[in-house]
């Protein structure tokens, strides 16, 4: 017989990296200011600006990535009117809109010779609070329909294993972008929920099993059946992240400057995605057949 | 091969055979029409001609008329194009499967392509004078983030996938969408307030203003110009000492040559609506009695009750007016009562007209007038140079997957590759389909997708390794290993297409994109995995001899 992994033994240092994890992310995210919403929630600048011949968007963000402003950089109008939309959002916190404005117009000025300010205007978020809403109830009401057909296909406690891992994975990711300063713009959101989508899937490949081996009628207990499971498809858990994470890193090496914070993003969300389905799934499920089986 | 495996395997070419068809129109071989002015020069054409080397494209001159074949010809090559001197327009020509399948160009998103950049301006003065005082800040901001869910709903209707819709500044949107084809439609469709109103009409006043007009404007067409109509407006108003309970609108016609509308004649209402849109529960178009296309409504209980009082016994004889954007299109003379809550808008409405009506009717009108006071085009919001790199890291993690597979699975990997194309393909030939604009987001989706679709096999592969350290041989240890992976995979699949589902609802925009991307990726990778693989698997271990299987 195969060797069996004794997973579930070590979720208590699994518990422990967990917090640990949410404690330091919280920290630095508190220390950062809070979280770093862009444009495209909180709203912010947009100049158009006239540029020499020659420059091209791709300078213009160089220009601004080194003096720590992230924009959105867009080429407007005929080509050879070399006009462009620079959009950002505010500059500081205070959300000062003459500071900011002050201060990107500085940047430009400083770097380009030859530039005419055509316009400077604040514009709102893309993300309206009305978007917000309906974004949230809907992602409320798709964990609801997961976990009543987890619920239909396994059992209600593995639902709750499903869905706490998949909470786990989210929440630790939005943190990630906290601790690490990333600015949350609609690409991230993407990532996140990317992220979501992977979770779900990794965790229940297990279950899977386990509802197989239970059938499988021995004196082992579910802690046996539960670790001799994800033994069993762990080559197969580790080979999918492998898989999935060759993409997302060459991305994350190659995809250019545009592409680094969201492949940066997805990169550490499948890492916890396929850490929370071996360790923080399965205990969850083992609680609530606990807490079941002492109340009947 | 067995007879089954044949059925098959038929069907399984006529699927890839059909998608790949379905891509034609992104990838394939395009034609690109260029119209010359007459007064172009030998030298423009040379230019033309230069452009598009004979090696890689095939060129037809006919007269004024150039024709130019061959791949890469998309948009962005028919506006460089435009912009040519002697060159009066380029378009692309539809290909072949867009017409014979319905195939669709996969639309790339702003982040990607770049489209076309709207400025609408609210016109509060209208608002203010009704009212009869100035709004606040807030109350501004207010109807202005009415406005935009209203717009973000009719760009959406329109198959406008993925704008980006904004407030700018206190008393503006800003609109972008994705593409750089001339959006005159959707313009249309955002520019028209939308304003549907039942009014009562005051005959005695209407046949003062006529009987003014007559004497005064005799026989002379009344202006369509806006600003010089509402000077009439208040001349007629003056002359004829309007009460402040009414209000003068013109009924307007349509130029049986034109087709256009103009104001016909003036006409008085009274200021109070007797029924509004948003009494309007349900609309739709259907023909009238005389076969001539109508919008037909159902009120809601509220609007039953005060349609019933307008077009109760008192009022029978009177005009019951129809108003559109404060043009009154239609008034029919009131009869019977309507107590039912169900009626029709008639007039001399053409077909874009009606469904549009009807469209707007079901979404509500928008708080306030708009006006677009700037249009240009604009560029990608990634970068051309993030986009290149994009693209190049794309292809590197496919090979790097596909490459893996192969080292660690050895012909089994040959397999889980050319699914994992086949895959490629589904997922284009759906997404060309469904004409979807391909964002960041997105490509996220397909990354995500790819990723899983490997997945299945690895799942699939795994359990036949079990099998077949279990001692079954390679035709037992396959078989098993593909019943007992597929409820796994198809849990788990399932699951996250149950929530890429209900993300999809979300109205518009990036989380959408990503839904649907993400859900038809789920539905071919399934497919691929569970079905194509499966049967090349059937088709290697069907020969009986088969002693050791390369996994």
């Amino acid at each position: 017989m195969e060797k069996i992994i004794p997973f579930i033994k070590y979720r208590f240092i699994a518990y422990a990296v967990t917090i640990t994890l949410i404690v330091i992310f919280s920290l630095q995210t508190y220390r950062n200011g809070g979280f770093n919403w862009g444009i495209d929630f909180v709203g912010g600048i947009k100049l158009t600006v006239k540029f020499d011949q020659g420059v091209d968007t791709a300078q213009i963000r160089k220009v601004l990535t080194q003096n720590k402003i992230s924009a959105v950089i867009q080429q407007v109008g005929k080509e050879e009117d070399n006009e462009y939309l620079i959009s950002t959002k505010l500059a500081s916190r205070t959300e000062n809109v003459e500071e900011s404005t002050k201060e990107l117009k500085a940047v430009i000025q400083n770097n380009f010779k030859n530039i005419e300010i055509l316009s400077i205007e604040t514009v709102g978020p893309a993300i309206g609070d009305f978007l917000k809403k309906s974004a949230g109830k809907l992602i409320a009401l798709s964990i609801i329909i997961m976990t009543l057909y987890l619920a239909f296909r396994f059992e209600l406690k593995y639902s709750i294993g499903a869905i706490v891992a998949l909470v786990h994975d989210v929440v630790l990711s939005v943190l990630f972008c906290g601790f690490a300063g990333i600015e949350i713009n609609i690409p991230i959101v993407a990532a996140i929920l990317t992220i979501y989508g992977y979770s779900v899937n990794d965790t229940i490949i297990i279950f899977d099993r386990v509802r197989e081996n239970l059938q499988i009628k021995t004196k082992q207990t579910f802690i046996d059946v539960i670790d001799k499971s994800i033994t069993q498809t762990i080559s197969r858990t580790l080979l999918t992240a492998l898989t999935t994470l060759f993409a997302v890193f060459a991305l994350y090496m190659i995809g250019g400057e545009g592409l680094n914070e969201f492949a940066s993003v997805l990169l550490f969300g499948i890492v916890i995605g396929t850490y929370s389905s071996l360790y923080i799934a399965s205990p969850f499920v083992l609680y609530w057949e606990k807490l079941t089986l002492k109340k009947a | 091969m067995t007879r089954g495996l044949l059925y098959k395997a038929i069907f399984i070419i006529c699927i890839v055979c059909f998608a790949t068809m379905l891509i034609l129109p992104t990838i394939g071989e395009n034609t690109l029409q260029i119209v010359l002015s007459q007064t172009s020069t030998e030298q423009d054409l040379q230019t033309i001609k230069q452009r598009f080397p004979e090696s890689k494209y095939k060129i037809v001159i006919k007269d004024k008329e150039v024709l130019v074949e061959g791949y890469n010809l998309n948009v962005a090559v028919m506006n460089e194009i435009k912009r040519y001197s002697g060159v009066v327009d380029a378009k692309l020509l539809p290909h072949w499967s867009e017409k014979a399948l319905l195939a669709k160009k996969i639309n790339l998103g702003l982040d990607l392509q770049g489209g076309s950049y709207l400025v609408l301006q609210a016109n509060y003065h209208k608002i203010e004078e009704k009212t009869g005082k100035p709004l606040t800040n807030a109350e501004k901001n207010e109807i202005t983030e009415q406005a935009l869910e209203l717009l973000r709903n009719r760009v959406d209707k329109f198959g406008v996938a993925e704008p980006s819709i904004r407030p700018k500044g206190n008393d503006a949107i800003e609109i972008q969408l994705p593409g750089v084809k001339d959006p005159e439609s959707v313009k249309k469709a955002i520019g028209t307030t939308g304003r549907v109103e039942y009014r009562l009409v005051d005959d005695a006043y209407t046949q003062k203003a006529n009987q003014w007009l007559k004497e005064h404007f005799a026989g002379k067409p009344l202006p369509e110009d806006q600003l010089e109509l509402n000077k009439l407006t208040d001349t007629i108003k003056n002359a004829i000492a309007l009460p402040d309970s009414l209000e003068l609108l013109y009924y307007y016609e349509r130029n049986p040559q034109t087709a256009k509308l103009f104001p016909a004649y003036p006409i008085v209402l009274e200021k109070k609506v007797a029924l509004a849109g948003n009494d309007i529960s349900k609309a739709w178009v259907a023909p009238d009695e005389y076969q001539q296309l109508a919008v037909h409504f159902n009120t809601t209980p509220e609007g039953a009750a005060k349609f019933a009082e307008v077009t109760g016994e008192k009022n029978h004889g009177k005009k019951l007016a129809i108003v559109i954007d404060d043009k009154v299109r239609s008034a029919p003379s009131i009869r019977v009562q309507i107590n039912t809550g169900q009626a029709i808008i008639q007039g001399d409405f053409t077909y874009e007209e009606v469904t549009a009506l009807a469209r707007i009717i079901k979404e509500g009108a928008l708080p306030v007038d708009l006006k677009i006071i700037e249009e240009r085009t604009v560029g990608p919001t990634l970068g051309i140079d993030s986009i290149q790199s994009g693209v190049k890291a794309f292809i590197v993690g496919i090979a790097g997957i596909m490459l893996f597979m192969l080292i660690y699975y050895k012909f089994a990997g040959l397999i889980a590759d050319i699914g994992l194309l086949l895959n490629g393909i589904f997922m284009l030939a759906l997404l060309s389909w469904l004409g979807f604009t391909l964002t960041l987001p997105g490509i996220a989706g397909f990354i995500l997708t790819m990723g899983m679709a490997v997945d299945a096999n690895v799942i699939i592969y795994e359990r036949i390794k079990e099998e077949l350290r279990t001692g079954k041989t390679p035709r037992a240890a396959v078989a098993q290993g593909f019943e007992r992976a597929f409820w796994a995979i198809f849990d788990s699949n399932i699951t996250t297409l149950l929530s890429a589902f209900v993300l999809s609802q979300f109205g518009t925009g990036p989380i959408k994109g990503f839904a649907v991307t993400l859900s038809i990726g789920i539905i071919s990778s399934m497919f691929v995995a569970l079905y194509i693989t499966k049967f090349i698997f059937e088709i290697i271990t069907s020969r009986g001899s088969l002693k050791k299987l390369s996994i």
